[in-house]
């Protein structure tokens, strides 16, 4: 039996008085799901953790109200990690040594990194919804480890044919100073130089940088007409609350990864209003599965919409959620093998979990920040179809078996 | 180039308002304060709450005044039971201390980032050499300078600074000449527990606030402290003007280098003057 989205909805109401009537028995038949959750609820990301839970929160609570996924509950525990790599070793074998062995939704990319390699050990599976290090499906990759969100090559293939459209000749970089930022900076660049633009100026920010006025004045000396900018976080809204006081975005046209995401939107509001940039994820999106989604999300948290990572967060639960039932089992090992080369129903459409790298094959998109019944929202304008938005694997990913 | 000069003091400015607080701290109490950062960040949240209800600069005034009790509170509580245990025990409570302001602040503003508008009557930019400077950073140089000219008087004209001055060189002594110390000194940490308040709320318009956001720039103002002289009022100041500027240069001309340039400089300061740049009580 496939559950259907549609279904789970309507039944919903129905499920919720029979499970209160229902005797615990009935749990009691078949194996609970059991889902682990090391993800930052305190430190500087704590604003991610918290956004991981409100979407797992959602797509459980919805499960168990429909009666369960393949007629098992579904029960979730969360350790903080703070986002630090040894305590997301940590976190994730006291969680898949407790039993909750489905494990997913760290929030730094080195935290995956170093959950990735314990996995057989632990007997558990790590299902990657917001790490987006290349390594993770490539030189890194285990059996164990799957990836629904976008990677950074992910990213790094839209720029190209987006900056092949823009009219600004003169380009400046500002990125944050750690792996990420760095590599996005050169991937800009490379695609700068593919379509004949030139890069007048790159500048790398500490982590934690207080005042980017320098930067910012740097940026407008140099003469660039558009801005990349790499930030995101608390550093992305420093700097865009500075930079738009200084008159910044009205003197130079602005795009940049991960800096147009909801939670920076919510933060500024005004400040990033006509500021371009890669979307992973949008509640506008226009896909059946997704409507739907929203419609839930907004029943449950009235007054909001999900965010990018919450999107891809419920994704990574979807596809939990429908690989056990494909797998009749909880087992970390059945659940992984029902998992790699799976085709999922989620709320982009159908997916291919990509058998070589365990990557969830999705599209990408780039839009910038307008307003949408009065709210600001980062609106999509161009999609990139996920054939050309996911890379193939380059090779470096040796799975064996 | 007046443009990154001014950026620089604006920097400086903020480090100043902030550090010469941990100084008055340290001079009177002997206490490294690590919850600084965290008062920092309260001060931030409450400004931002207040103003968004009555405006920026009643904001302003509750924040500094919430957080010169809340100074008060913390000598009577936490820094004169402690005086006589060990140094390392007062610098381990006050990090605890930050541990639970942060949570505190978590708990009751979220988890969310915040970010908060300059008042309206300087939310507008000034033409600089051709450049658009926002007027709100000038006002922010002009607060600082305030700061600086107002503690400056007050430590050299008035009786309690004179005996602020004396207590910060010899608390003994000046104990023994009749002056309450213990009384001074919670005037002083709640003056500098009110300047912690001050800066974080004209700070908070200019950064996004998040319970963690008084880690990195502790840092920087203990860098100011320590380059300084310990204890020293005239050497935050230019410790702390120093850095603003140092800081703004560096990336401009050394971009890679421009996080570590700060630390040689203390560094520098300290093997060519190991007490600081002005030396306590002087």
């Amino acid at each position: 039996m496939q559950i259907n989205r549609r279904k789970v909805l309507v039944g919903s109401t129905a499920a919720t008085l029979l499970s209160v009537a229902r005797p615990r028995i009935g749990w009691a038949a078949k194996d609970p799901i059991r889902i682990g959750v090391p993800t930052a609820i305190s430190g500087p990301y704590a604003d991610l953790g918290n956004q991981v839970k409100r979407a797992i929160t959602l797509a459980v609570d919805a499960a168990n109200a429909a009666g369960g996924v393949d007629g098992r509950q579904v029960e979730v525990r969360y350790l903080d990690t703070e986002a630090k790599a040894d305590m997301a070793r940590q976190q994730g074998e006291k969680l898949a040594l407790s039993g909750f062995n489905l494990l997913t939704s760290a929030i730094a990319s080195g935290e995956a990194l170093a959950i990735g390699p314990q996995l057989a050990r632990w007997d558990a599976l790590y299902v990657s919804t917001i790490n987006k290090a290349d390594d993770i499906t490539g030189k890194s990759c285990v059996p164990r480890m799957f990836r629904v969100n976008r990677p950074d090559a992910a990213d790094a293939a839209v720029v190209q044919p987006w900056l092949k459209q823009q009219k600004q000749q003169k380009w400046a970089i500002l990125a944050a100073d750690m792996a990420w930022g760095r590599n996005s900076g050169m991937s800009f660049k490379k695609a700068a130089d593919a379509n004949g633009r030139t890069v007048v100026g790159e500048s790398y920010s500490p982590f934690g940088t207080n005042d980017y006025a320098p930067y910012i004045q740097k940026i407008a000396d140099s003469g660039a007409e558009a801005l990349w900018v790499a930030i995101t976080g608390r550093d992305g809204i420093t700097f865009a609350q500075q930079a738009k006081q200084f008159g910044l975005f009205d003197k130079v046209f602005t795009a940049g990864v991960s800096f147009i995401a909801d939670n920076q939107v919510n933060a500024l509001g005004d400040a990033l209003k006509g500021v371009w940039g890669i979307i992973n994820y949008s509640s506008t999106l226009d896909t059946p599965g997704n409507k739907a989604f929203v419609a839930e999300w907004e029943k449950k948290y009235p007054g909001t919409s999900p965010s990018n990572f919450e999107g891809e967060t419920y994704v990574g639960m979807q596809v939990i959620f429908q690989a056990v039932q494909k797998a009749g089992s909880v087992k970390p090992g059945d659940v992984a093998k029902a998992m790699a080369g799976g085709s999922f129903d989620t709320i982009f459409g159908k997916q291919l979990m990509r058998q070589e790298d365990h990557q969830l094959l999705g599209p990408n998109f780039f839009g910038y920040v307008g307003e949408v019944n009065g709210k600001l929202k980062p609106i999509i304008t161009m999609t990139v179809p996920a054939d050309v938005a996911t890379p193939p694997p380059d090779g470096s990913c040796k799975l064996a078996g | 180039m007046l443009i990154q000069l001014l950026n620089g003091l604006v920097y400086g400015g903020l480090l100043y308002v902030l550090s010469v607080g941990l100084v008055l701290i340290f001079g009177l109490r002997r206490v490294v304060n690590f919850a600084h950062g965290s008062l920092y960040m309260l001060g931030a949240y409450i400004g931002y709450t207040v103003a968004s209800l009555g405006g920026f600069w009643l904001g302003l005034v509750v924040s500094v005044f919430a957080l010169t009790v809340l100074g008060a509170l913390l000598d009577r509580f936490v820094f004169r039971p402690l005086q006589d245990e060990d140094p390392i025990v007062t610098m381990l409570v006050t990090f605890g201390l930050l541990l639970v302001l942060e949570d505190a602040v978590r708990t009751v503003w979220g988890k969310d980032f915040l970010t908060m508008a300059p008042p309206p009557s300087l939310s507008g930019v000034l033409l600089l050499t051709g450049t658009n400077f926002p007027v709100y950073r000038l006002a922010v140089i002009g607060i600082a300078i305030l700061v600086a000219i107002g503690l400056s008087l007050w430590l050299r004209l008035s009786r309690v600074g004179l005996y602020v001055r004396a207590s910060s060189v010899d608390p003994v002594t000046t104990g023994m000449q009749g002056v309450d110390t213990e009384r001074l000194s919670a005037t002083v940490v709640a003056i500098g527990a009110g300047l912690a308040g001050l800066s974080g709320t004209i700070s908070a318009p200019l950064v996004a606030l998040a319970p963690s956001m008084g880690g990195s720039i502790l840092i920087d103002s203990f860098v100011v402290v320590v380059t300084g002289g310990l204890g020293s009022f005239t050497g935050a100041f230019i410790a702390a003007m120093l850095i603003g500027q140092v800081h703004n240069w560096g990336v401009v001309f050394v971009p890679s280098a421009a996080p570590m340039i700060p630390l040689v400089l203390m560094v520098l300061v300290l093997i060519w003057r190991p007490s600081g740049l002005v030396r306590a009580g002087a």
